[in-house]
């Protein structure tokens, strides 16, 4: 059965390492729905969260392909239920001061952050499940969204590994 | 090596002293700009002998053949640009059929990287997905360090080509480069020997078994686990079908032995795998679709177990039941031990016997030639290398190139590489020069690389290329009979060539056969000239000669 996998790799910052786990990826025909990298707390180590879609069989070998790079340290198919995911959005929206009430109610109620106002716009932003975002950009829909940004999933599984 | 060294060299004479504690003697390829310093550095060299292909394609093929024949890395060298491109095909040969090459490239000094210089191509983005390992030396302090991982990563586990891609201000500075420092590889495990738990099963599956097969693989070859399996299967009285890379690992008249699986195999091996067998044991094989065809036609009713060294082949397109993840000389022996204490499958009678069924090869055009030749040469009892190209004749050679001491078959079986039959010969040879070396190809493959004839030439190689000279490209011809209604295209190579006026334009000797029976003192007149030849097999003249004829006007 198809379903969606989020799998974290941790890596060696070499240079090319981003390269290497997109041309595997592509390769071998996995289908990336978002794909996240920073630093993490230790020095020289990188942290990818891919959300991709697959059966059991197409995960696994993910999991066994991504493991035989050099680079890649760990490879984890976040479970789901026993993980923390996060995204995170910044929104540019089109403002008048009618909309202002309704527009500042939406950010209060959804946790989000006001960055910047002026010059008739206005920048904000959101964290939070994926769910949540999405009903933010259905809440904010009927306003004018200039330009948009979503990271993609980033994760974590609770528990030790 | 010992403990870490410190010397103030350049990276040229640095990457020549780790060659040489490599323990490297052969180093196959082309000299550019970019590399120039490496060559500067090699004169130096005692250890090391340089070999010029013609093309670097070329020379990879040879330090493919090299490595299968020594079991240790081949070295290729080649220039930035288009010495790096021409490469890929053969890196990708080598991935494939898991072959340990280190290829050394030589890059523009890091200043002008990015800025499309003069014979600059991105070699790591390039060749990343053609390799097991690819690294861009970005510092002195790493090219030591990056060459010794290469030779590791290059020679464990799976085995496979690893490139290192060196910009020439790297190789020209003078640095205090360190040697012999601990690697530092955390995300390289090999595994080695299989989980205990799975080994039991396996034996328990088998010893349960009533229509046990064993399916080997190239992986049996290049562990070096032949033995082993032999031993094996032969306590166990386990009948043995083979992948075309598995070829063999099991001598043909052995009872055991059943067949070649797939697309070009036999009715009788295939039977087994697709129908009969209750419990497949698959060894050191990819299960590629050459060898099982239709997935779903494969072990349908069977337990399959599977052992490789490579966590990432098992399941991959065939779900096991059983898998095993080890070396397989390691794992085999794990077995052997485990059988030696606690018997299984005692005094059992092979449930099946080799009856050497008919292969599934198309017999139309000629083909009975290339039968009649390959048989010749394997009734040539004396240690040769011999190396195949690819199409029709090399699915014959696949069946007939049945004398052991003809062994190891070189060919290109992952990714069919036209052209890689004579390099490969040539690398075999110098790993190994006290036996000659046959080159078995088509008009078509030999045309990919002809050049290389030159290299046999210069160095005298005892040589015998066996062209078989039909004028097309009879693999695809046979594919078009088969699956385009006879319709024909772009198969015929157009005005016939002489490749006997070829090789002596080369330097070399050439000879013709236009008749059945001059096919094995011809052979034999070749191999006993010990020097590098071209036998042009002219396939409607053999066939229309003779006894041949004569069946055929029955
Ligand atoms: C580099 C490369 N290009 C194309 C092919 C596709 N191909 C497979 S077999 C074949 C024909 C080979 O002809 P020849 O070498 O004359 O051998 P024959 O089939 O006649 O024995 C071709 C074109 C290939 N395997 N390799």
């Amino acid at each position: 059965m198809e379903h969606r996998h989020i799998i974290t790799l941790e890596v060696e910052d070499k240079p090319g390492v981003l390269s290497r786990i997109s041309t595997l990826f592509s390769r071998r025909g996995f289908n990336v729905d978002s794909l996240t990298v920073g630093h993490t707390h230790r020095p020289g180590i990188s942290r990818f969260t891919i959300v991709v879609q697959g059966n059991d069989q197409v995960v696994e070998q993910i999991r066994k392909q991504s493991q035989k790079l050099i680079h890649v340290l760990t490879v984890q198919d976040l479970e789901q239920k026993r993980s923390v995911m996060r995204e995170f959005a910044i929104i540019k929206l089109d403002y008048n001061l009618e909309d202002s009430k309704e527009i500042n109610e939406i950010v209060d109620l959804y946790g989000g952050r006001m960055l910047d106002s002026g010059e008739g716009q206005l920048i904000v932003e959101f964290s939070g499940t994926e769910a949540k975002i999405n009903k933010v950009f259905r809440k904010l829909e009927k306003f004018k969204v200039l330009e948009s940004i979503r990271t993609g999933k980033i994760g974590m599984q609770i528990g030790s590994l | 090596m010992g403990s870490a060294k410190n010397l103030e060299l350049t990276g040229a004479q640095a990457l020549v002293k780790v060659l040489e504690e490599k323990g490297v003697t052969h180093i196959f390829g082309y000299p550019g700009g970019a590399n120039l310093p490496i060559f500067d550095a090699l004169r130096q060299s005692r250890q090391i002998q340089f070999v010029l292909a013609r093309h670097e394609q070329g020379a990879a093929h040879m330090a493919e053949g090299f490595a299968r024949i020594k079991n240790r890395p081949g070295v290729v060298l080649a220039t930035s640009g288009p010495g790096a491109t021409n490469l890929v095909t053969g890196l990708a040969d080598a991935l494939l059929d898991s072959i340990p090459l280190v290829a050394l490239t030589g890059q523009i000094p890091r200043e002008f990287i990015g800025t499309d210089a003069f014979q600059e191509v991105d070699c790591l983005n390039i060749t990343m997905p053609v390799t097991k390992h690819n690294e861009l030396v970005h510092e002195e302090a790493q090219l030591v360090p990056a060459l010794e991982a290469a030779f590791y990563i290059a020679d464990t586990g799976r085995k496979g080509p690893v490139l290192v891609d060196i910009p020439k201000d790297v190789l020209t500075n003078s640095y205090p480069h360190q040697f012999g420092l601990p690697l530092v590889l955390p995300g390289y495990n090999p595994t080695v020997i299989g989980n205990v738990g799975q080994v039991k099963k396996a034996l328990k599956a088998l010893n349960k078994a009533a229509r046990p097969v064993v399916l080997v693989g190239g992986g049996v070859v290049s562990a070096g686990a032949v033995p082993e399996l032999l031993e094996f299967v032969r306590k166990l009285k386990l009948p043995v079908v083979r992948t075309l890379m598995g070829t063999g690992v099991i001598p043909v008249e052995d009872p055991l032995y059943i067949g070649l699986v797939g697309t070009h195999g036999n009715q009788a091996a295939n039977r087994l795998v697709q129908k009969d067998a209750d419990v497949i044991f698959a060894i050191g094989t990819k299960l590629g679709n050459r060898a099982t065809m239709r997935t779903q036609l494969f072990s349908r009713n069977a337990t399959l177990i599977h052992l490789d060294i490579d966590p990432a082949e098992i399941s991959k397109v065939i779900p096991a039941q059983i898998p095993i993840v080890g070396s397989i000389k390691e794992t085999l022996r794990d077995m052997l031990r485990r059988i030696q204490e606690k018997p299984i499958r005692q005094n059992q009678i092979p449930w099946i016997i080799g009856k050497k069924s008919s292969h599934l090869l198309a017999t139309q055009d000629q083909a009975e030639v290339l039968e009649l030749v390959i048989k010749a040469l394997s009734a040539i009892d004396r240690p040769l290398h011999v190396s195949t190209d690819v199409g029709r004749h090399q699915m014959w050679a696949n069946h007939y190139c049945t004398n052991p001491k003809h062994l190891p078959l070189l060919t290109s079986g992952g990714l069919g590489t036209m052209g890689f039959g004579l390099p490969a010969a040539i690398g075999a040879w110098f790993a190994q020069p006290d036996r000659s070396a046959v080159n078995l190809t088509g008009d078509g493959s030999f045309m990919m690389n002809m050049q290389e004839f030159a290299v046999a030439v210069e160095y005298q190689i005892p040589l015998v290329v066996c062209v078989f000279n039909d004028g097309r490209l009879s693999m695809i011809r046979e594919l078009q009979n088969a699956q385009y209604g006879k319709r024909h295209i772009a198969h015929d190579l157009g005005p016939r060539i002489d490749y006997m006026g070829f090789a002596k334009a080369m330097g070399g000797t050439g000879y013709r056969v236009l008749h059945e029976d001059n096919i094995g003192p011809m052979l034999l007149k070749a191999l006993n000239g010990g020097r590098p030849c071209i036998i042009d097999f002219d396939l409607e003249k053999i066939a229309h000669s003779g006894h041949l004829h004569a069946v055929a006007n029955q």
